[in-house]
């Protein structure tokens, strides 16, 4: 007999697991199929940072959101997932970006955010050891953070079996089944049949093929973005530095003391691809020395690569789809992790009660791409 | 000796007990290993713990060592200066 649940997710990463535990606090059964091990996609590789100054309302507001749930994660979720308010400071180098900046925070300070426009010297009064050589302003928002994508997950993970779901690990969702235009099961490599009414799309850069199996063209395609981790130091208060310079890049101190980083690759490359390159360890050492001189002495420890996975407009898709029963959280554009436990939240109480907690339309599935998110 | 006391990974100091502990928690991958426990993660980049990671899976999950997949390894190897990676007009 198949075993059935009010819920299906398909995959293990902060989308998934977000997902997972929102439902079950609502008092659903869910399963949630991960093919690998947890965080082994986008998630895992995502350099930690978490951030509210976007352009466009519905996104400022689901940041702020789940900077919210982040502050208070360890209180609910009973474990410590290195969440600190450490800020992001966009650094802004040309006229262009000057305007862009003062544009945004007008809209960002609408919603309440706490965040400023800073002339290059305020700049270097928060970051004494930041090089302004040709920085003409810059925003910050103190309230802005980061934490470890692996131990939110795991807190997820843990607070869901705690609530009676399952998660099984290494099984991979290789068929959806539609009935009558509503869903109805979904068939794992290991031959399993597991039944519910509701299924999500949580498959970071394997959402397209996901869509597939149920019938649904979801237009994400995956990216690839390196990053890399150094040795951790004595703490130099270094917040997230966005650099949008050609030769930029962005990059933070953690908790632990390590600097992590990565920058958009000049073209875009497509795929999976997870692999490391030596050329992008040298590259990335002389942009972060750059921004932050003293940056020289410490050690690169290791180098990897992620998937993000890209909307045509920067912005997430989370909405029922086409498929009645169906639904998508995808095509996080490089923001899943930040964005995830407000999105999390807020597919869970649409699955469940219809309504979002506030007008999400931007992220509606079937929208027409427009303008592109300004601070992608 | 207590498991408490046996130190599996130097570098970020875990011990066998929260290993053993993770994989009845249903962790038996070690790149999952990796990532819930920063085993592997420091310094020496699982030089020591990586091998002692995969004899405690074999011997919790009998599976052996051969059949697990250990994690993968990444550049740059040993942990270099930024400074060695950047060079000078007289390089």
């Amino acid at each position: 007999m198949t075993k059935s649940y009010d819920a299906i997710i398909i995959g293990g990463g902060i989308i998934g697991t977000a997902t997972g535990y929102y439902l079950s606090k609502q008092g659903l059964t869910v399963l949630l199929l991960e093919k690998d091990y947890l965080t082994a996609g986008s998630t895992g590789r995502c350099i930690t940072g978490i951030r509210q100054q976007f352009s466009t309302p519905a996104t400022i507001k689901t940041a702020m959101r789940s900077v919210a749930l982040f502050s208070r994660m360890e209180e609910e979720l009973g474990r410590d997932v290195e969440w600190t308010n450490s800020g992001y400071i966009f650094l802004a180098h040309d006229e262009q970006k000057v305007e862009t900046f003062k544009k945004t925070v007008a809209l960002q300070k609408q919603f309440g955010l706490d965040v400023d426009y800073l002339s290059a010297e305020e700049c270097k009064k928060i970051v004494p050891m930041l090089n302004i050589d040709g920085l003409l302003g810059g925003t910050w928002c103190p309230s802005d953070g980061q934490a470890s994508p692996f131990f939110v997950v795991q807190a997820y993970a843990e607070n869901m079996v705690k609530n009676g779901c399952e998660i099984i690990r290494g099984d991979e969702v290789t068929g959806i089944t539609v009935k009558s235009g509503r869903v109805e099961s979904v068939t794992t490599a290991s031959g399993a049949v597991y039944g519910a009414p509701m299924i999500v799309n949580a498959a970071g850069p394997w959402a397209r093929e996901v869509g597939r199996m149920a019938g649904v063209e979801l237009e994400v395609e995956p990216e690839r973005h390196e990053a890399l981790i150094t040795e951790g130091v004595a703490y130099m208060n270094i917040p997230m530095l966005v650099d949008y310079r050609k030769e930029g890049g962005y990059f933070v101190q953690r908790t632990t003391g390590q600097f992590i980083g990565c920058y958009t690759p000049e073209h875009q490359v497509k795929g999976r691809d997870t692999g490391s390159t030596l050329e992008f360890i040298a590259e990335m050492a002389r942009r972060m020395c750059r921004l932050i001189p003293a940056l020289e002495d410490v050690a690169i420890l290791r180098q990897w690569s992620g998937s993000y996975s890209m909307t045509p407009d920067g912005s997430p898709i989370v909405d029922e789809t086409s498929v009645a029963g169906f639904f998508c959280s995808v095509g996080m554009s490089g923001h899943g992790f930040m964005l995830g436990p407000a999105l999390g939240e807020s597919l869970a109480g649409y699955m469940v009660n219809k309504t979002w907690p506030f007008d999400m339309s931007e992220f509606a599935f079937g929208r027409s791409f427009g303008a592109k998110e300004d601070l992608a | 000796m207590s498991d408490k006391d046996i130190i599996i990974c130097r570098c970020e100091d875990v011990t066998q007990a929260e290993v053993e502990a993770a994989i009845d928690g249903g962790i038996t991958d070690p790149e999952e290993l990796k990532r819930f426990l920063n085993v592997g993660l420091g310094p020496c980049q699982g030089r020591t713990c990586g091998r002692l990671v995969l004899q405690i899976l074999a011997r919790k999950t009998g599976k052996p060592v051969s059949e697990i997949r250990a994690t993968k390894t990444r550049p740059p190897l040993v942990s270099v200066p930024i400074k060695e990676f950047i060079g000078s007009d007289d390089d």
